[in-house]
């Protein structure tokens, strides 16, 4: 019988190209058979033939252990094979890894000096792995170094190469015989090796700075191999050698020899020297703006590699028309005919500024991730500390909402954040913004357009036209946070809307003010039973909202002066959302904002109980802050004293401590009173503080005096939320799958003492849940 | 270092492929990826493959030095591309594709995709003796050219020796199988047994 060698299986699969597969199956099925031989030369082929289908995709691990077998045969040919085999298919998971070290181990202890590479090569692939074993490794790479054989010294010039970009301190005692070498080697290919461990020691050693300016400006302004004189520039730039003043005269050097690389015709040097001057960027960049020009003429080069690294250089100098031209990349050559707003708008700004980028050269990958880092680095560029280098912001959001259009990859929420950002920061620009956002209404920065309009309509002469379309009945299918926000938006405009319109109330007004809050209802309606949270809180407001409104202007008579309910009915939302204006906080305001005296900011005013503690820990600490401003009066360390004295007594969460237990004494009213002045004078102009802290007074709000209730009026004013068990609610406990009802909240009379029945209910709770 | 060592025709097959780091996804998804970004390229463009598609493919490589980069360079039908990091010369890399394509056509005398298709082991011997582990052995290309000599020589040999009456050389080449080799594997599976010490 013949058996197929690797020469016939190439042939049949050239011949079987449209049967492929097939062939194959039956290819492997013979040398399943054949490995199994006990001829060592038909193992030999079957497995050659195994080595070549695995290049073409075919598994071959199966058969490590009989690739195992040919590597151990005597025969050189046979043995270089079963090599062959093992360095191409074993990896870390192969099972037969101890018995290729130990086949290893006796090759090379009895072996013929050709292998005495793969010694070699094994060494430095060890030391690279078990840096613990290099000690010992470094004396011999030192005396390879001297070593007469040109080759073992390029070898050991790679391996340390290698080392060294891992730890580069331990190689500094190596650099005088590496001087040496680099000042005597004439091999282009050992001194790029040996320029680039320099690159990588200079930084640790600075005397090796001054002592390798010389023979590397040397060899910068001598050497023919252009790409040692690459790697020489490269490393002057990353080792650290142009700083100072012996540096600067290099520095200049490098930057007008990468600059020539610019300028030149073959693209390779271009690329390379963009990859370069990015890094010297950081230290000079006033010698790399002078050839800024040169730089922006590559974000346009037909190739994708070198427009990547040219876009990494732009100086935001000249922002806009990088943006643009940026932007004219994003667009695709059939715009017009599908996104005609993106198209118009790009027309009106890309022109003038530049109309020779219009023009598509031969169409640059449009791949998506390619899309996406344009995308992104259009927003970095604009954004880079705080906006600092726009300075129009109306072009900037036409930018961006041009971007929305056009990117087509999944950057929108950053473009909504951007927008909401910008809007937020720039009062100028919001009439603008909104105006744009009216026309918008697209994709994900709907978040954005619908906060915008909602936080803005004031800016918008007629405010009401944008609710249907924030009540399109199709945004049921949107994501759950931009409902939200619509639902938002909605009453917000409203409530705007409905206040002008109250301002001059005409009869005839009543049919369009009420239709509307008919369809406001209507749509809000589909929203309660939603399965989102935020969704079904936002929707349950307002439609509780509107229904009050709608039965005030059900009951309005048109008689005139007598129409108090309407004009009532029509200012409710204003004050909820417009009254005060949000404004953008300084990134370091909050640290301007004293501490007051005697504020523990971890301190527990109300400790949670112990297993909500766990799991709510970040989010409790968010919200004790922000009350632990408003109720630091009653010495609130005296409190935790007592609580945490109570915690240990029952080990059950004390939920609420009577304040009954600390009696007043005279002296410490008086000090109370006085930190009360003093705290309503700073809240007065902080405009940080919540409303209600100057409107109450905190101190006169009880904490819940459960043994002798307080009077209603008191408790409701209080806006004070306590943790999850809040006392005077008690809300019915039947399973409710959507909240529709607005909550029914009864306030139970409590015979038993307030704390126990709490303390009970809450260890209740979770019991009651368990099955 | 050098991570991995391709060669593919103009029409995405893959006449050579060399690994000498783990992958972080399969080569069949590699070669075909790398393959049809370069393909696209006119030759005028530089011979850097720089495209984002890349980043999943090379492992997350964060700062920018240690970025893979991937140096290609095509001639006749054959793409030769080199995938390397940092520590590499990318000018230099250039320079060694040459070295590798001159090595090879010293071998086979005017090398064409075939001797490639036909004698891939030859192949990988000769990139052994260029590059070793992902570093650089030789690159002076008389050097390279005796040494695959020399270890062709005594593939030659030892075959010869094995198989007096063959006239080819080879493993399984179509000559007959005089040697009945029987598979040394005494010490081995004493070792799998348990059995004696080494």
């Amino acid at each position: 019988m013949w058996e197929r060698t690797l020469q016939d299986l190439i042939r049949g699969l050239r011949a079987n190209k449209k049967d492929e597969s097939k062939f194959i199956a039956k290819a492997v099925d013979e040398i399943r058979k054949e490995i199994k031989s006990e001829d060592m030369e038909l193992k030999a082929g079957a497995i050659l033939k195994l080595t070549y289908l695995d290049m073409l995709g075919y598994d071959m691990s199966w058969a490590s252990f009989h690739v195992v077998e040919v590597m151990s045969s005597p025969r050189f040919h046979l043995k270089s094979v079963g090599y062959l085999a093992a360095v191409q298919s074993f990896d870390q998971e192969t099972d037969v890894l101890m018995l290729t070290t130990n086949l290893l181990k006796k090759d090379l202890t009895s072996t013929p000096a050709d292998i005495a590479v793969t010694l070699n090569w094994t060494c430095s692939y060890f030391m690279i792995k078990y840096p613990d074993v290099l000690p010992q490794g470094i004396t011999r790479l030192k005396e390879k170094l001297d070593d007469p054989d040109p080759g073992v010294v390029g070898s050991t010039v790679n391996v340390l190469c290698e080392l060294a970009r891992r730890n580069p301190e331990e190689y500094l005692t190596l650099a005088p015989q590496l001087f040496h070498l680099l000042t005597t080697s004439t091999n282009n290919w050992m001194l790029i090796k040996i320029i680039k461990l320099f690159g990588s020691l200079s930084p640790y050693e600075p005397r090796l700075v001054r002592k390798l300016q010389p023979p590397i400006t040397e060899l910068i302004s001598t050497t023919p191999a252009i790409s040692l004189l690459y790697e020489c520039v490269h490393t002057c730039i990353i080792g650290g050698m142009l700083q100072g003043s012996s540096g600067d005269s290099l520095a200049k050097m490098c930057v007008s020899k990468l600059a020539a690389f610019i300028q030149d015709a073959d693209q390779n040097l271009k690329y390379i020297a963009l990859l370069a001057l990015v890094k010297i960027v950081p230290s000079h960049p006033h010698l790399v703006a002078e050839y800024q020009d040169t730089i922006l003429a590559s974000v346009n080069d037909q190739d994708i590699s070198i427009r990547m690294r040219a876009l990494d250089l732009v100086s935001p100098s000249s922002l806009q028309s990088i943006v643009q031209q940026v932007l004219s990349h994003l667009v695709p050559d059939t715009s017009s005919s599908t996104l005609p707003t993106a198209a118009q708008s790009l027309a009106q700004h890309a022109i003038p500024s530049s109309p020779t980028t219009a023009k598509p050269h031969i169409s640059p990958s449009q791949s998506p991730a390619y899309r996406l880092v344009l995308s992104q680095r259009i927003l970095t560029i604009c954004s880079q500390s705080m906006y600092e280098n726009v300075t129009n912001f109306e072009w900037y959001l036409s930018v961006l909402v041009d971007l929305a259009h056009v990117a087509n990859v999944d950057i929108g929420s950053q473009i909504r954040d951007q927008l909401v950002d910008v809007v937020g920061r720039v009062k100028g620009v919001r009439r603008y913004a909104v105006k744009l956002m009216y026309t918008l209404f697209c994709s994900e920065v709907l978040w954005a357009a619908a906060w915008i309009c909602g936080e803005y309509c004031s800016e918008l002469s007629e405010p009401q036209k944008l609710l249907p379309y924030l009540l399109q009945p199709q945004i049921a299918t949107l994501l759950p946070e931009i409902i939200a926000v619509y639902i938002q938006s909605t009453a917000k405009i409203f409530g705007h809307w409905a206040a002008e319109v109250a301002q001059r109330w005409d009869d005839d007004d009543l049919p369009e003010v009420k239709s509307m809050v008919d369809l406001i209802l209507d749509r809000v309606r589909d929203f309660v039973g939603n399965s989102n949270v935020e969704v079904q809180e936002r929707a349950a407001n307002t439609l509780q909202l509107f229904t009050f409104i709608q039965a005030d202007l059900n009951a309005y008579r048109p008689k005139p002066a007598d129409n108090p309910f309407v004009e009532a009915a029509c200012t409710y939302f204003e004050p909820l959302h417009g009254a005060y204006e949000l404004n953008p906080v300084a990134l370091a305001a909050q640290a301007s904002v004293p501490i007051p005296d005697g504020l523990d900011l971890d301190a527990w005013i109300v400790a949670p109980p112990p297993d909500l503690l766990a799991e709510a820990d970040a989010e409790a600490r968010a919200r004790k802050v922000k009350k632990g401003k408003g109720k630091e009066v009653n010495g609130s360390k005296v409190k935790s004293g007592k609580k945490k004295h109570k915690e240990e007594g029952n080990g059950n969460a004390v939920v609420l401590t009577p304040p009954g237990d600390d009696v007043e004494t005279p002296d410490q009213a008086l000090e109370r009173e006085q930190r009360l002045a003093e705290r309503r004078e700073r809240q007065r102009d902080d405009p940080l503080q919540p409303r209600s802290a100057f409107e109450h007074d905190i101190d006169s709000i009880p904490v819940v005096r459960l043994d002798d209730m307080p009077s209603l009026a008191a408790t409701t004013n209080t806006p004070t939320r306590m943790l999850s068990s809040f006392p005077q609610y008690e809300v019915d406990d039947e399973v409710r799958t959507s909240t529709p009802e607005p909550i029914q909240v009864t306030r139970t009379k409590k015979k038993t003492p307030g704390k126990k029945k709490r303390t009970q209910n809450s260890n209740n709770l979770p019991e009651a849940s368990n099955p | 270092m050098i991570h991995a060592v391709l060669i593919f025709n103009t029409s995405g097959v893959a006449r050579l492929t060399k690994f000498y780091t783990p992958l972080h996804q399969s080569s069949q998804t590699l070669i075909p990826k790398i393959f049809s970004l370069i393909c696209s390229r006119p030759a005028s463009l530089c011979n850097f493959l720089d495209a984002p598609e890349l980043e999943a493919f090379l492992g997350p490589k964060g700062e920018e030095d240690e970025r893979w980069r991937v140096v290609y360079r095509s001639y006749a039908t054959l793409y030769f591309v080199f995938v390397v990091d940092g520590a590499e010369s990318e000018l230099g890399i250039l320079d060694l594709i040459q070295v590798f394509v001159e090595s090879l056509d010293r071998a086979f005398e005017n090398v064409c995709e075939l001797d490639l298709v036909f004698q891939f082991d030859e192949v990988h011997h000769i990139l052994a003796e260029i590059i070793q582990g992902g570093l650089v052995l030789e690159t002076n290309v008389e050097e390279i050219d005796n040494s695959v000599q020399l270890s062709a020589k005594l593939r030659k040999e030892s075959f010869a020796s094995a198989n007096p009456l063959s006239l080819g050389i080879g493993v399984g080449g179509a000559g007959s199988r005089g040697g009945n080799l029987k598979s040394p594997l005494g010490w081995l599976t004493g070792k799998i047994t348990g059995g004696r010490a080494m």
